[in-house]
């Protein structure tokens, strides 16, 4: 009923979708230039649910594969050859029409969002390409080809953020983003050289799980934790995590698509694929438990100061990739009664699962707001906008609500889930007190969520109507970046008002319907999808089918209080957003005076980005210039110094071009001569 | 030396003769300054190899020296006749056949090689109009030479 060879046919589609794009979009297509990323994207996304159906019976490996003949290879005593592998297998099964539906849904908000922007067929030409290297990275059945998507999606995400690339901010985020997840890809272009070389030279990524398992302790836990770093990169883990911050200088369906519900999650996705053996080093499953805990709390503490509604969202999308690190941390194979590992990888995909709904929704009414609000989104100068934005209010309400674990939503089940994993894990012997900590780390970090993200939530859709200038400014367009010093000052003057606010909420208003629809559509998605695959235990059926898992419908129900301390957090911290920013908002200004210090490394991100300058930037910058000045003041003068013998040499001859043509024809009989007796008596002589 | 002398005429006969030819007119080329005695002194050595492809060709009984020869003649003709026309176009504009006043070839900077006896300088002569005239010529003093 399926034929596999139409698997190719998913990262191909979004493939030409952007090279026609790209070739053809500045010129003809113009502003229709979504069209064929939105055409490529409903069609693969449909052959991939019809992929999904056809992939075999629930006892079997779950698994439609196809090699679609050599990419490239190598000769030599051990060959490489790189085919086009793809394969779906429930874990890719469950990314891959995620991913697409995520990006059609985006594509939609985007041609809104971007309608009348001079580089329309470029964005949407490099989002189709996006969306084909990220399920290139899912479907890929052999490592190298994972990693090509991995790349792409890198490449991808370097030129999105660098969009708008008239704003320096913009070029320098795009630079550091790109610069700090090599950091990540070296680390995990050495872990695959490893795997290689340790597993007996095959790229198959099912066959180097199954092979890996023999290495030794020391060997696997370098190769697993190589793979780790390349996952804290792309998935913005500490002390990796400063690129995402400053990613937000992109479009914000960007921001949506690649910084919060795809690319992020990349590295989730490499090390849930290779948890059946990297649960084989408790240590490694430690470290990633602890970087994971570290980035999820660390996130939520610098979330709480921030004043930009999209440098929240980032915060809180970095938060949440800690917390699905945090469950693959906690799946170990060690406890004697239980192994983990499936419970572990199904908490963590299914967080990603039900974390890129929401987090998309939350993105997208960001990018409303933005929209609406002339591309001002900073929340001291917003305010009141439920008045003002309706739809957007309430989708931005439920990808709030969802985020902060609420019950029935979506993210309560995954979270849940990820709180449960980790208490389990703390049962186990040994490293119990690590994994409790975890727990309550967890724990602490979902009440942190829900305050700040209801922080955001009241500030801007509560209180009095604050509407910047800007939005009035430049009619909704969407244009604020092309926005110039003059055009502000003149409004300051017409206003006589610093921040510009104006309280006639009737001349902004709800961004246009090809905006609010995805919205609409996005919002029943990541209010009701926890709900719908959670306690139904279909993720779990699902996923506990992949190859190298088992189904664990064990109950842990033991450590249901997990559940209850999370609800009483969450609304805790809801609770305490609600006093602070509604109902006595002067009282959030005191405890911010009172707090100073905590205050201050929070708004300052608890200076990371300055640390790490410190101690990474500044000794590389200073090796650089060291280089240069080596290169500058000894090489290039030594190859001077080698340049100038001939000229020197030629100095001295000159004169023996004296003009006298006797002088020339001596010269020549002398030459002559001393040849000819070379000739005639050289054997002689040297004898 | 008397060996030589007292042999029959033979191929190193005709050889030293060539050779003599050759190293004469060496001589003479490095030794004068006059273009034309220089030009004289140049034939003076292709007549010497000349000698020397008869002699071989005749030492090795076949004709291919001789063809050189020919050749050899051919070409020494037309120098003569381009070498000639130069020295002449050289002699009307430095009124001298002296080689070492044409030293502007010398590479930049170098001071000129003053000569301690200069050949006399031919008086100026009257210069031909250098539009032709359908008339004659006007009337040209004799002329004379002063090598």
């Amino acid at each position: 009923m399926f034929e596999p060879a139409a698997l190719a046919l998913i990262p191909l589609l979004p493939a030409l979708a952007g090279a026609v794009t790209l070739i053809f979009g500045p010129k003809f297509l113009k502003q229709q230039s979504h069209l064929p990323l939105i055409g490529a994207c409903i069609a693969s996304f449909l052959i991939s649910l019809v992929a999904i159906q056809s992939m075999g019976s629930e006892s079997g490996a779950r698994e439609v594969s196809h090699h679609a003949g050599i990419w490239f290879s190598t000769f030599g005593s051990n060959p490489v050859n790189v085919g086009w592998d793809f394969r779906l297998d429930p874990i890719s099964g469950m990314m891959v029409p995620m991913v697409l539906f995520l990006a059609t849904v985006i594509a939609v908000f985007s041609t809104g969002y971007m309608k009348e922007d001079p580089g329309y067929p470029r964005y949407f030409g490099v989002f189709s390409l996006f969306v084909a290297a990220m399920t290139l990275l899912v479907l890929a059945d052999n490592i190298v080809l994972l990693y090509a998507g991995w790349e792409g999606v890198g490449v991808c995400s370097f030129l999105l953020i660098g969009f708008w690339f008239q704003k320096p901010s913009a070029l320098k985020a795009a630079r550091k983003a790109f610069m700090v997840t090599r950091i990540g890809d070296v680390g995990l272009l050495l872990g695959i050289f490893l795997l290689w070389s340790g597993c007996g030279f095959t790229l198959q990524i099912p066959t180097l799980i199954e092979k890996a398992r023999q290495l030794p302790d020391e060997y696997l836990y370098l190769a697993g934790f190589l793979l780790f770093v390349g996952a804290m990169g792309k998935s913005a883990q500490f002390p990796l995590h400063i690129w995402l911050p400053d990613a937000m200088e992109g479009p914000t369906p960007v921001s949506a698509l690649i910084h919060a519900a795809t690319m992020v999650t990349a590295g989730v996705y490499l090390i849930a694929r290779f948890l059946p053996v990297l649960t084989l080093s408790p240590d490694l499953l430690l470290v990633i438990a602890i970087i994971g805990g570290i980035t999820a709390i660390l996130a939520a503490l610098i979330a709480l100061t921030q004043n930009d509604l999209k440098r929240i969202l980032a915060y809180s999308t970095m938060s949440q990739l800690g917390y699905m690190f945090m469950a693959l941390g906690a799946g170990r194979s060690d406890i004697s009664s239980h192994s983990l590992v499936t419970f572990a990888m199904v908490a963590a995909m299914f967080h990603l699962f039900t974390h890129a709904f929401f987090k998309a929704l939350l993105f997208l009414s960001a990018g409303s707001v933005m929209h609406a609000m002339g591309h001002v989104i900073d929340l001291r100068r917003i305010g009141g906008l439920r008045h003002v934005m309706p739809l957007t209010h309430i989708a931005f309400l439920s990808g709030a609500l969802a985020l902060s674990g609420i019950i029935p939503f979506s993210g309560y089940w995954s979270k849940d889930e990820i709180l449960v994993a980790l208490d389990a894990a703390s049962h186990g012997p040994n490293r119990d007190l690590v994994y409790k900590i975890l727990t309550w780390l967890g724990l602490i970090t979902a009440g942190l969520t829900a305050f700040y993200t209801f922080r955001a939530y009241f500030l801007a859709f509560w209180g009095e109507v604050k509407i910047p200038v800007e939005a009035f400014a430049h009619g909704h367009d969407g244009h604020g970046h092309e926005k110039t010093e003059n055009d502000l000052s003149v409004n300051h003057k017409v206003n006589h008002d610093p921040y510009g606010h104006s309280s006639d909420p009737s001349k902004a208003h709800e961004s246009p319907l090809i905006m609010t629809l995805p919205l609409m559509v996005l919002v029943p998605a990541a209010l009701g999808i926890g709900a719908l695959f959670g306690p139904t235990h279909k993720m779990m059926d699902f996923l506990g089918s992949a190859s190298g898992f088992h189904q664990d419908h064990g109950d842990h129900a033991a450590s249901k209080w997990v559940a209850l301390a999370s609800q009483v957090f969450g609304l805790c911290g809801i609770a305490i957003a609600f006093v602070l920013y509604v109902a006595k908002p002067s009282l959030a200004t005191s405890i911010k005076k009172s707090a100073g210090v905590g205050y201050n490394l929070s708004i300052n991100r608890f200076y990371l980005d300055e640390i790490l300058t410190l101690l990474f930037v500044r000794p590389l910058q200073i090796l650089g210039w060291l280089i240069q000045a080596l290169d500058r003041e000894l090489w290039d003068r030594l190859v001077d110094a080698v340049a100038r013998i001939p000229a020197w040499l030629g100095d001295k001859f000159r004169p023996v071009q004296n003009g006298l043509v006797q002088f020339y024809a001596l010269a020549m009989a002398l030459g002559l001569t001393i040849f000819l007796v070379f000739l005639a008596f050289g054997d002689r002589l040297f004898r | 030396m008397n060996q030589i002398m007292d042999l029959p005429p033979g191929l190193t006969h005709y050889l030293a003769v060539g050779a003599l030819l050759f190293v004469l007119g060496i001589i003479g080329f490095l030794a004068r300054r006059n273009m034309i005695l220089m030009f004289l002194n140049a034939e003076l050595m292709i007549q010497g190899v000349a000698l020397n492809f008869v002699a071989f060709a005749r030492h090795r009984g076949n004709l291919e020296g001789q063809g050189f020869v020919l050749f050899l003649l051919a070409v020494a003709a037309c120098e003569a006749a381009i070498a000639l026309a130069l020295i002449l176009v050289l002699y009307r504009t430095q009124n001298s056949l002296d080689v070492s006043l044409w030293q502007n070839l010398r590479e930049e900077g170098l001071e000129p090689i003053v000569d301690e006896e200069p050949l006399p300088l031919a008086p100026l002569e009257e210069k031909s109009p250098s539009l032709t005239v359908a008339g004659p010529g006007p009337a040209q003093p004799e002329e004379t030479s002063h090598v």
